[in-house]
């Protein structure tokens, strides 16, 4: 189930390079990073395959 | 038809066959929380005669071939892996690189003491700490390695660690 909320009154973040990015990394465990790669890859060889949406 | 790359598979059954190895690379990048990308698994090995074995058993699990330009089917032998030189191998999990030195010579006992044990599905397998990979990736001076480092700098800094 999704437990997200609305983001309102949130003001957009400034452009912090690659930081946020790096911390959510940082924030998961090893094996979920490889996860993520793993995921990055498949979803590459998809499209490359056509099969993309 | 070039099988795609499935890491933690690899890594598994590199550690069944309890080869002695330390993960580097863009692979090692990741595990370390680096945001990038890559498609090969590259790894430097002991190259003790009994871990040639074993590695050289792994590969054959692994149907390990050479990236040949030549389009030859050829296995890579105990023998040729005893070397400083790189096997850039096409195997039923991807891309796996078996690198027998990088940077500046550092072998297998070289990294060992700057690469951290870390569970990867059923495997345990050594990787390359972030600084030492930083390191050898500004040795390489390569083109590719040049163009992560400034990521991997700023994850290295947001790690805490020098």
């Amino acid at each position: 189930m999704d437990s997200s909320e609305p983001a309102s009154g949130v003001a957009a973040m400034p452009d912090d390079g690659d930081a946020s990015l790096i911390r959510w990394m940082l924030s998961l465990t090893p094996e979920a990073r490889l996860a993520v790669l793993q995921g990055f890859v498949d979803s590459a060889a998809e499209l490359g395959n056509g099969r993309g949406t | 038809m070039v099988a795609a790359p499935r890491f933690k598979d690899a890594l598994e059954i590199l550690a069944k066959h309890r080869v002695d190895l330390v993960v580097v690379g863009g692979v090692a990048a990741v595990l370390n929380g680096a945001p990038i990308a890559t498609f090969d698994l590259d790894v430097v090995h002991a190259r003790s005669p009994d871990n040639l074995d074993r590695l050289a058993a792994a590969l054959t699990d692994l149907e390990a071939r050479y990236r040949d330009p030549g389009g030859r089917n050829l296995r890579p032998e105990p023998a040729g892996l005893a070397g400083d030189g790189h096997h850039l191998l096409l195997t039923r999990c991807g891309p796996v690189d078996v690198l027998g030195q990088i940077g500046h010579g550092r072998r297998y006992e070289d990294l060992l003491p700057d690469s951290l044990a870390i569970s990867v599905g059923s495997a345990v397998v050594r990787v390359l700490g972030l600084s030492t990979l930083i390191r050898t990736k500004e040795e390489a001076g390569r083109e590719k390695d040049l163009a992560v480092l400034g990521i991997l700098r700023q994850t290295l800094q947001e790690t805490g660690e020098k």
